[in-house]
């Protein structure tokens, strides 16, 4: 299928220049994306030019800068409809309870703005410990903090298909310590709304 | 008698179950738009959740935006056949493969986790090229 997708785009001039505008991403960090292969021979080219323009197809592809014209007015179109990220928040919890501390009871408002924001929203919910307990125990109680916040959502009109819960225990630690420590940063639920 | 029927039609639905596992889904999109799922075209509703395998048809005044489970964000251009033909992601550890096959029109990407975990776990490929996403934003155009 593919040889012959390649062959038509030989045959058919215009079909093989497809091409590649390589760009900084939202937080000006530059990548790169390789050529892996071109016209169906492997090739191990780079291209890291960030506001370039590359024409693809040539085992050796020559990336120009977008320069003064810089993007054409339909991809601008298509960057504008990209999503928005994703936002993480951080919610923290009093010691071996599923209570939230104050200051992060406050942040849930903040949370139901966002994904009120958000078109088609998902949402996940993932809960922690610190290393107080057995890990069993930690297990539950970790899945427990990650229900009490969806719930909450719940509560709030959001629907359950947009939101998951899982808890992690003290499996993931954000601040390593040896076990049984007692850890106000570790005892958090973390949320990501996409 | 009906017993044996039965187990079949069980069988049969066991077999044709597709892989159900979330993998993204749709934010927005407007004009002619169809999400194609073997013989099954959907309307890209908002909040339609995507499968590894389906593809993103849109026509001349077409367009769908979308974010993967591993934050991966697309948009599809006018015009456009974007299928993502493989996308495995482990949500504990982070790591996974993603390649997308852009048979014609236009793609922007902005890279989530599984271009991160792994040098290459996310491929794109054109008709005349396979491209490996080292962690970026991009735009890929396959003109007709």
């Amino acid at each position: 299928m593919r040889a012959l997708a390649a062959l038509t785009c030989l045959v058919v001039a215009g079909c093989a220049t497809s091409s590649l505008v390589l760009l900084p991403d939202e937080e000006g960090h530059q990548g790169a994306v390789a050529v892996l292969e071109a016209n169906g021979k492997p090739t191990e080219a780079v291209i890291a030019d960030g506001n370039s323009r590359t024409r693809l197809g040539d085992p050796t592809p020559a990336s120009k800068p977008l320069g003064e014209q810089g993007l054409k007015k339909q991809e601008a179109a298509l960057l504008t409809g990209l999503p928005p990220p994703a936002k993480s928040f951080l919610l923290y919890f009093d010691q071996g309870t599923v209570r939230l501390v104050p200051e992060s009871a406050r942040m849930l408002a903040t949370l139901r703005e966002e994904i009120a924001a958000r078109s088609g929203p998902e949402v996940e919910v993932i809960g922690h410990t610190d290393t107080v307990g057995s890990q069993e125990d930690n297990d539950r109680l970790s899945i427990g903090r990650a229900e009490e916040v969806m719930n909450w959502l719940v509560s709030q009109g959001f629907d359950k298909s947009q939101l998951s819960a899982v808890g992690r225990g003290e499996r993931e630690l954000k601040e390593a310590t040896a076990d049984n420590v007692n850890s106000a940063v570790n005892r958090r639920v973390e949320v990501i709304v996409r | 008698m009906l017993r044996w029927p039965l187990i079949a039609v069980l069988i049969a639905l066991l077999a044709a179950a597709p892989a159900t596992a979330e993998i993204a889904r749709i934010k927005q999109s407007s004009g002619a738009a169809v999400v194609q799922r073997g013989e099954q075209k959907l309307k890209p509703a908002p909040g339609l959740q995507l499968l590894a395998g389906d593809s993103l048809i849109t026509g001349k005044d077409g367009r769908m935006s979308l974010t993967f489970v591993d934050n991966t964000r697309f948009a599809v251009g006018p015009n456009s056949r974007v299928s993502v033909s493989e996308f495995q992601y482990d949500r504990t550890r982070q790591k996974g493969s993603f390649v997308t096959q852009v048979d014609r029109g236009s793609l922007a990407v902005v890279s989530g986790k599984i271009a991160k975990s792994n040098r290459d776990a996310m491929k794109v490929r054109t008709p005349n090229t396979l491209l490996g996403v080292r962690g970026t934003k991009f735009i890929v155009e396959v003109p007709d």
